[in-house]
Order: structure tokens, then sequence, then C-alpha cells
């Protein structure tokens, strides 16, 4: 990670020159963080195909993969569009409600959690989307289950 | 001369115990009651440690959905930047040629400063 990054990301001095017109468009997801971590497990569970797919691609590309695995991309960026969409206009308020609790306490998952499951709710019931915590042990409750939030600042009963 | 003999009878007993009364509980009490305060933290502690690493868990995982996208974005961004770079060079040079002796591709060390201030 010791690259120096060259883009002039200072208001001024932006390359603008617009993308060839014969590499198709996308529009960019456009999302900040806290909506993004909030969304994070759906985008996963929906677009795990296309996530793995790019980064195969990626992988497998001996170093050409920013230009090669283009095509691949624009699927992973399209799924993860059509996630954050179908949040929108089925569970607004949920979302809303937990991206900003997320904003408001540095990102930690473990301070939202009542917003959380009635996110996690919402969106099983609407889009059928599901949090999984891959490689959770198996004899123990997914800690985003848990209803008791050890390292909250209030411990006790979440919801 | 008569020489220097016992008393009849013997020495008196010389006290050399000291017969003061024992202060707090028994040694063993102290041992086990620290014993109860450690096993107690390391419980504490044990539970809190499974706890946490489950929670960076979550949050690897999280991250780990997230990469592609957030990938996939910045790699649009290069190539676009690098395909504007090439045509650039085209016009002025009036031919392709490469900058790097590596068909891998190479973030630019240094970027094009637009003449005009763009906004």
């Amino acid at each position: 990670m010791a690259q120096r990054d060259p883009q002039f990301n200072q208001h001024v001095l932006v390359d603008t020159t617009p993308m060839p017109d014969h590499i198709p468009k996308v529009e960019e997801i456009g999302a900040t963080s806290a909506p993004l971590m909030s969304a994070a497990y759906f985008i996963g569970d929906r677009c795990k195909a296309y996530n793995d797919d790019f980064m195969k691609c990626k992988d497998e590309a001996n170093g050409r993969g920013e230009i090669e695995c283009l095509k691949e991309g624009r699927k992973v960026t399209r799924c993860a569009a059509s996630v954050i969409k179908d949040i929108n206009t089925h569970c607004l308020q949920q979302f809303t409600a937990h991206w900003e609790c997320l904003e408001n306490n540095n990102h930690y998952l473990f301070e939202c959690r009542r917003a959380e499951m009635a996110l996690n709710n919402c969106i099983f019931d609407k889009l059928g989307l599901k949090k999984t915590i891959p490689d959770s042990p198996p004899n123990q409750v997914p800690v985003h289950l848990r209803p008791r939030q050890k390292f909250a600042q209030f411990p006790g009963p979440q919801w | 001369m008569p020489q220097d003999m016992p008393p009849s009878g013997g020495y008196a007993p010389v006290q050399y115990k000291r017969h003061i009364p024992a202060r707090g509980f028994r040694p063993w009490t102290y041992l086990a009651g620290v014993g109860a305060i450690v096993t107690y933290g390391m419980y504490k502690y044990f539970h809190g440690a499974r706890e946490l690493r489950e929670l960076s868990r979550e949050k690897m995982w999280a991250r780990l959905h997230l990469a592609p996208v957030m990938q996939a974005e910045e790699d649009r961004d290069q190539v676009r930047r690098y395909l504007a770079d090439k045509e650039r060079a085209k016009e002025l040079l009036g031919s392709e040629g490469k900058v790097y002796n590596s068909d891998r591709f190479i973030r630019p060390t240094f970027a094009y400063t637009p003449s005009n201030v763009t906004r």
C-alpha cells in the first residue's frame, strides 16, 4: 500500500475526461460508508456470485484486472446498486434509522442492534435477503442475534 | 573454690515462644479468595473475548462483502484516467507508446494536471 496516490481530490484539478464511448456506462453506487456498512450483508447475500466472479477475474488477470475485468466490475456495481435501491423502496425507514445510528456510533454494529433487528426483519420479509455471518461457531448464537451486547454502552437487553 | 553450678532443681524454662494472637484469617482463606476473584475475572474475560472475536468477524465480513464494490469503482476510475492519458499522449506525440515495459496495469506515479482548473 505504499503507492503514491496520483488522484487530485482537492476540489480542483480533477481529470474530468469521460470514459470512452465503447465502454458501457454504469452509474456508480454513490452511497456513503454508513449506508454501505448497513447494507453490506445484504449486498453480500444477493451479489455473492458477481462479487466472487469479479475477484476471481482480477486474481486470474495477471495484473491486468483493472482493464480486463471492467465487465465483471459493472455487474458488481449494478447488483449492489439494485440491493440499495430495493432497500430504499421497501425498508427506507428502518434503513435510515440503522445507518444514522451507525453514523452516530463510530460504525459500531453492536451499538445499533435494535435498529438492525428491525431492518433485518423488514428486509427478510420484503426482499428475502438474510444476514448470516460466515464461519461463525455453530454452537453459539450469532452475535447479531444476541439480545445482550457486552460492549455496547447499554449492555442490557437491546430490544 | 566452689564451682558455679545450676541451681538446685535446674534452671527455670526460658520463654522463647511469643504468644501474640494471630491476626486475620487463615492463610489458605486468602489464597482461596484471590483464586476466586481471579477465576471470576478470567470467566468474564473469556466471554468478553469470545464476543469480541465474533464482533470482529462480523465487521470483517461486512468489509469483505463491500470490497468488490469499492474495487470495481476504483478500477473504473483508474481505467478512465489511463485511457484519457493514452488518448492525450497520442494527441501530443502522434504515436502510441508504452510508458512502462510491462503488460500489467500500473497506477501512474505522475498525474496529468489540467491546464485550466476544473471544478
